[in-house]
C-alpha cells in the first residue's frame, strides 16, 4: 500500500516537475518571440525613420535656391526680386482699425454698432 | 524451454552489453575530460563567436545650417551590399545579373565574388531602388547594412566653404575638416546573442550603449545671399572667360561672412567628378598683388597722419613719373589732382606722390594695422598670410609701387577686413563664419561672438575715406557699380600679374572690385575679384557690375530703405 503511495507521488512529483518545465520553456519561447517582434518593430522604425530623412532630404533639394533657379532658367522664366516701383505698401487694414475701435467702445455698445458685414473668422482652436 | 535455461541463454548476453555500455561511457568520460582539460578555451571561443555579437553602432554626424537654420549639409543613412563570396552558388550568373543593377562591369564584380575571405563590399551607399532591385535578384550570400552618407541639398552652393567628407565620414575640407570633432559624435555599441538564424536575440545577454550624434554647426552664411552671389559671379566667370574668380559678402560691424564662393567650384555629392583645382578655396589660400584696391591703405594713412588735405593738390606729372631710375605711368595722364580725386580717378603717380609723403615705416604700420600679412584666423583651412615684406628689406621703388598694390600679396578675405575695417568707423573686426555650435535639442554648446580686434584708424579718418570711395563709384573709376537711392562706395584695382620670368604680365590681370554700401551708414562689405578675365580686365568694368547686382538684391532681400 505503501508502496503505491510512493510511487503515486513520485508520479505526481515528476509530472509537475514536467509541467513547470514546460511552463517556463513556454514562457521563454514567448518572451524571444515577444523580443523578436520587438525588434521587428524596432528596424521598421528605424527603416521608416531614414526614408523620411530621404524625403526630407529630396524636399530641401527641390527647393534649394540652386535648384528652383535651374529649373526656372530651364523653363526660361526670368525671375527677379521685386523693384521698390513694384511694391504697394498698404496701411493698416479696416478691420484691424474696426477691432481697435471696437475695444474702445465696450461690449454692450458693440450691439447696436452696425459697423461691418458678418463674416467667417478662422478657427484658432 | 524453461526459466533456468532461458536465464542462462541471456544473460552472458546482457552481460555483454552492459560491459560494452560501461566501455563506451569510459571512453566517452575520458574524452569529455580531455575535452574539458585541453580544448575547452577553443572551443567556447569557437562557440560565442558564433552566438554572440558585438557591434558598434554609428553616430549620425551632425548638421551643417546657415545663419537662418537652413540646412546645408545633411546625413541620412543608405545601404551598402556585401558579399559572403562561400555561399554563392552560380558565381558568374551571381556577377552577370549585380552587374546590370549596379551598373558595374561583371569581371569586377566577379573578382569581388572569387575573393577567398568571406566577406567583400559589392557596393556602398546605395539608393532605394538599387537595393530593392538586388533583393528581387534572391541572389545568395549578399547582405546589406546601414552606412550614414554625408549629402548637401544645395548640391555646390557654398561648397568651399562647407568642404566634403571621405568615405569613412571624417570631414576632410572646410568646416567639415575644421569642425570634425563637433560634427562626428561617439560611437555606441550592441553586446548580444544570435540565433541559428543570426537574429539578435533580444534579453539575453543584451547590452546597449547608444551612439551620440554629433553636434549641429551653425553658420554666418544666408544661403539666399551666398545663391544670388554665386549666380553673379558665375556669369561673369563665363562672361569673361576668367581663370578663376571670388566674392566675398561680409557684414563690417560684426565680420559675419554672409557669402564666400570661388570659381571655378566643385560639387561635394560628387567630389570624384572635379579636378583638384576646382575644391581650392581661393578667398583664403590664393594670395595675389592687389592693384589699385590697396590704395586704401594709402589713402587712410595720408588722411590719419595728416600729411595732405582733402582738397589738396599734387601734380601727377602728365601720366609719367620718373623715380629711383623707374619710370611709373598713370592710365591716363593728370595734370594737378586734388588728393580725393588722385584715388576718386586712381592716380597712381599721386598716389605714390602721396606715399612718399607719408613714408615707409608710417605705410608699414597701417598696412600691419589692416591685418595685411596676418592670418584673419577665419575658421576654414589653409587660409595663407600673404607676403608683406618688412621695411629694412624695402628697396627705393617699394614705397612707390607698395602704396599702388604692387610688392605686397594679399588674400580676398584680407581685403574684405580691410575695407571692412573703413566702413564700421576704424575697427578691425575678426572675420567669422561659425555662429555656434549646439546640440540636436538646440542647446548651444560653443558660440562665438563677434570680435573687435583693434582700432586701424579714428572715427573722422574713416568717415573721410569712406566720402573719398563714395567719390570713386559717383564719378570716378568705379561707376558702373552705382546703386540708385544706396550709395555705394568702394575702390577698382586692376593688377598686373607676374610672369614666370618674373617681369609684370602685360596679358594676365587680376581685377577686383572692393565696395560697401550704404556709404554713410554701411550694411555690407562686397569684395570681388576675377583671375584672368579676358578681353576686357578693367576692374571697373568687370568686376563693379558684380558688385552692383549682388548689392542690388542685398539691399531688396534684407528690405533697406533708399538712403538717398
Amino acid at each position: 500500500m505503501r508502496a503505491i503511495l510512493n510511487t503515486h507521488k513520485l508520479i505526481a512529483f515528476v509530472v509537475t516537475i514536467t509541467l513547470a518545465a514546460l511552463f517556463y520553456v513556454n514562457q521563454q519561447a514567448l518572451v524571444y518571440q515577444i523580443g523578436l517582434k520587438v525588434k521587428e518593430n524596432q528596424q521598421t522604425c528605424s527603416k521608416l525613420v531614414d526614408h523620411n530623412r530621404i524625403l526630407v532630404y529630396n524636399v530641401l533639394n527641390l527647393k534649394s535656391p540652386v535648384t528652383l533657379e535651374t529649373k526656372l532658367l530651364a523653363e526660361e522664366v526670368e525671375l527677379d526680386m521685386p523693384h521698390k516701383w513694384q511694391v504697394v505698401k498698404i496701411g493698416s487694414s479696416p478691420d484691424k482699425n474696426f477691432r481697435q475701435n471696437a475695444a474702445k467702445r465696450g461690449l454692450f455698445a458693440n450691439l447696436f454698432v452696425i459697423g461691418r458685414e458678418a463674416e467667417a473668422s478662422p478657427n484658432t482652436n | 524451454m524453461c526459466r533456468k535455461t532461458l536465464n542462462k541463454l541471456i544473460a552472458p548476453r546482457i552481460k555483454k552489453v552492459l560491459y560494452s555500455l560501461v566501455v563506451l561511457f569510459v571512453l566517452l568520460a575520458v574524452r569529455l575530460f580531455c575535452v574539458q582539460l585541453g580544448a575547452a578555451k577553443p572551443l567556447s571561443k569557437l562557440a560565442s563567436d558564433q552566438y554572440k555579437t558585438f557591434s558598434r553602432l554609428l553616430p549620425r554626424r551632425g548638421m551643417i545650417y546657415d545663419r537662418n537654420l537652413r540646412e546645408l549639409a545633411v546625413s541620412i543613412n543608405l545601404d551598402s551590399v556585401f558579399i559572403d563570396p562561400a555561399l554563392v552558388e552560380d558565381r558568374h550568373s551571381a556577377a552577370d545579373k549585380l552587374s546590370a543593377v549596379l551598373e558595374e562591369d561583371p569581371e569586377e564584380i566577379l573578382k569581388k565574388i572569387d575573393n577567398k575571405k568571406r566577406f567583400a563590399w559589392l557596393a556602398r551607399r546605395i539608393e532605394t531602388q538599387a537595393v530593392n532591385d538586388i533583393k528581387r535578384l534572391s541572389i545568395k550570400g549578399i547582405g546589406f547594412t546601414k552606412e550614414p552618407k554625408r549629402v548637401y541639398p544645395n548640391d555646390a552652393l557654398a561648397s568651399h566653404v562647407l568642404g566634403f567628407v571621405g568615405l569613412d565620414d571624417e570631414g576632410l575640407e572646410g568646416i567639415e575638416l575644421l569642425y570634425n570633432q563637433y560634427l562626428t559624435g561617439t560611437v555606441g555599441w550592441i553586446y548580444s546573442i544570435r540565433d541559428a538564424k543570426k537574429r539578435e536575440v533580444p534579453g539575453y545577454e543584451y547590452r546597449e550603449i547608444s551612439p551620440a550624434d554629433g553636434n549641429d554647426v551653425v553658420l554666418t552664411i544666408d544661403s539666399v545671399v551666398q545663391a544670388f552671389a554665386e549666380k553673379e559671379l558665375e556669369r561673369s566667370f563665363k562672361k569673361y572667360n576668367a581663370k578663376g574668380g571670388m566674392i566675398v559678402v561680409m557684414e563690417p560691424y560684426t565680420g559675419d561672412i554672409l557669402a564666400l564662393a570661388n570659381r571655378p567650384t566643385f560639387n561635394p555629392n560628387k567630389i570624384g567628378d572635379y579636378p583638384v583645382e576646382a575644391r581650392r578655396n581661393r578667398v583664403v589660400c590664393d594670395f595675389f598683388e592687389p592693384g589699385s584696391s590697396f590704395k586704401i591703405v594709402t589713402a587712410t594713412a595720408v588722411v590719419e597722419e595728416d600729411v595732405m588735405g582733402m582738397d589738396d593738390e599734387l601734380y601727377c606729372e602728365n601720366g609719367e613719373f620718373k623715380w629711383s631710375m623707374h619710370t611709373y605711368h598713370d592710365y591716363k595722364p593728370y595734370e594737378w589732382l586734388k588728393f580725393r580725386d588722385i584715388i576718386k580717378y586712381s592716380s597712381n603717380i599721386g598716389t605714390m606722390k602721396s606715399a612718399l609723403k607719408v613714408g615707409d615705416r608710417r605705410l608699414y604700420r597701417y598696412i600691419k594695422r589692416f591685418g595685411f600679412g596676418n592670418k584673419t584666423d577665419i575658421d576654414l583651412p589653409g587660409e595663407v598670410r600673404g607676403i608683406i615684406r618688412p621695411t629694412n628689406e624695402w628697396s627705393k621703388l617699394s614705397l612707390c609701387s607698395i602704396s599702388m598694390g604692387q610688392e605686397v600679396t594679399v588674400t580676398a578675405l584680407q581685403l574684405a577686413c580691410a575695407l571692412s575695417s573703413v566702413a564700421n568707423g576704424g575697427f578691425y573686426v575678426k572675420p567669422r563664419i561659425v555662429t555656434r555650435v549646439q546640440d540636436k535639442t538646440g542647446y548651444v554648446i560653443e558660440k562665438f561672438e563677434p570680435r573687435k580686434l583693434h582700432r586701424v584708424m579714428s572715427g573722422e579718418t574713416s568717415e573721410k575715406v569712406r566720402e573719398i570711395l563714395r567719390g570713386v563709384v559717383a564719378e570716378g573709376t568705379g561707376m558702373r557699380a552705382e546703386v540708385k537711392g544706396y550709395s555705394p562706395a568702394g575702390k577698382t584695382g586692376t593688377a598686373q600679374k607676374v610672369e614666370e620670368d618674373g617681369r609684370y604680365s602685360h596679358r594676365k590681370f587680376m581685377s577686383s572690385f572692393i565696395g560697401f554700401l550704404p556709404y554713410n551708414d554701411p550694411k555690407f562689405v562686397v569684395v570681388v575679384l576675377m583671375d584672368e578675365p579676358r578681353p576686357i580686365y578693367y576692374g571697373g568694368t568687370v568686376c563693379a557690375p558684380v558688385f552692383k547686382e549682388v548689392a542690388e538684391q542685398l539691399m531688396r532681400y534684407y528690405k533697406i530703405e533708399p538712403t538717398s
